[in-house]
């Protein structure tokens, strides 16, 4: 009987904990699926760089690469053109702007052309995830 | 004579290297009121800085063509966007002076290679990124064909303005293809916008995008809608103008009957904005299917080559 109550009890947990696993995902509206976090401090590193930025996000993602082009849109918006060397690999377009509360927000994007995979920059909650998805929910025809 | 001539030289020389703008590009508007902006560059380009620059500078050719084919191109693509607060121009300054997260600048131009084999290109949703990421149009890949260009113009719009393809699945959910060439109904000579608009009337939609068949798109709540927020353009028609255009003749659970003073087309909305179902009505007798909807206060629009307007139904 002991037996069958550790059972049950066991996939109560198993399910409970891929519910609230499917909730954590549906936060970030499908279809995106992997996400890596990125701080602000991160983030407004790339706008201090002057030439090249060398950053450790986790041992598997490191933004290093060299700024191709900086702009700045009606005095309100910087855009990066940052040429990504490290992994990933890829172009990373990013910009920032003050919202109307005076925050910086950042939207941006980490693409090769004509790859299948791509990474988008989405802000959730104040907090701000690199998130894979196919490329062609980016960029379409 | 002589003593003038080096100036007539450079006055000659300084016209030969205007830009194509003054001569052949006009400058259009199709709702000065909206701040929200498309603008159609056909005067060629030099691109930095944006993510379709993995290879560097992109210098795009003027369009080269004529100021009536602009006009016309110009005027198939605001038909298009009629219902909504938004403007399409052809003038720079106009897209200057707009919101920077509320524009978009679609390059119109021949040549495609720096991309590859495609008729066009743009990034989904830039309309309110703020950081001048432009569409692409590219006209040889298009056969320079000026309503292939306009329709595949108003499609890039699209992206930008946040939508995805318009795609066919089955009945499991399975993909057939990508781009929807309007065969949910083969009986009608229709097409979405976001699928394969050239071959039949197209018209933005609403249907199971290529994110998902368990996902549906409205076309026209999304480009009216969040993020863009531009919102649908608000007719200035006088009532009795528009309530003799359009009458509604009878009405039961199934149909509704309308008499048409001119062939228009018509949207019915419910009061969130949802596109419902849309047509086109003629001159005369016409007759509106609502048996699929359900009781409660509508919309019904109308907009015709000069005129339009709008009635509250109640179902």
């Amino acid at each position: 009987m002991n037996t069958l109550k550790q059972i049950l009890s066991s996939f109560c947990l198993l399910f409970s904990l891929s519910l609230s696993a499917q909730k954590n995902e549906s936060a970030l509206e499908l279809p995106y699926t992997n996400k890596i976090e990125v701080s602000h401090e991160v983030l407004e590193s790339l706008f201090q760089a002057n030439t090249h930025i060398a950053v450790e996000i986790s041992p598997e993602f490191k933004l290093v690469g060299d700024i191709q082009d900086k702009s700045l849109h009606n005095n309100a918006v910087v855009s990066l053109l940052i040429k990504l060397e490290g992994s990933p690999k890829g172009t990373l377009s990013i910009s920032r702007y003050r919202d109307p509360n005076g925050h910086f927000q950042y939207t941006g994007h980490i693409l090769k052309l004509h790859e299948v995979e791509g990474l988008v920059l989405k802000e959730k909650d104040q907090h701000y995830y690199f998130i894979e998805t196919q490329q062609k929910f980016l960029v379409s025809e | 004579m002589k003593k003038y001539t080096p100036y007539i030289v450079l006055i000659l020389m300084a016209i030969m290297k205007l830009p194509a703008r003054a001569q052949n590009t006009p400058l259009l508007n199709s709702y000065s009121a909206a701040s929200a902006t498309v603008y159609l560059d056909f005067d060629g380009a030099t691109v930095t800085g944006t993510l379709w620059n993995e290879e560097g500078k992109i210098v795009a050719e003027p369009s080269g063509l004529s100021p009536a084919t602009v006009t016309w191109i110009h005027k198939l693509i605001a038909d298009h966007f009629k219902l909504f607060n938004l403007n399409i121009t052809t003038d720079p300054t106009v897209y200057e002076r707009a919101p920077l997260h509320q524009r978009v600048r679609l390059i119109i131009t021949p040549d495609g290679s720096w991309y590859g084999p495609a008729t066009g290109v743009s990034a989904i949703g830039s309309f309110v990124w703020g950081d001048d990421t432009p569409a692409w149009v590219f006209m040889h890949a298009l056969s320079d064909n000026p309503l292939f260009i306009a329709t595949a113009a108003t499609h890039q719009i699209g992206h930008c303005l946040g939508l995805q393809h318009q795609s066919v699945y089955d009945s499991y959910g399975m993909m057939i293809t990508e781009l929807s060439g309007g065969e949910t109904n083969i009986f009608a000579n229709e097409a979405p916008l976001m699928g394969i608009p050239f071959y039949k009337m197209a018209d933005w939609k609403d249907g199971h995008p290529s994110t998902g068949a368990s996902v549906i798109q409205s076309d026209t709540a999304q480009i009216a809608g969040t993020p863009n927020n531009i919102g649908y353009r608000k007719f200035a028609v006088s009532g009795s103008q528009s309530l003799s255009a359009v009458k509604i003749e009878r009405q039961d659970a199934r149909h509704l009957e309308l008499s048409s003073l001119g062939d228009y087309s018509y949207r019915l909305f419910d009061l969130s904005g949802r596109l419902l179902t849309q047509g086109r009505l003629k001159t005369g007798y016409n007759e509106i299917s609502t048996s699929t909807t359900s009781q409660g206060i509508y919309v019904l629009q109308w907009s015709g080559e000069n005129e339009s307007g709008s009635q509250k139904i109640i179902l």
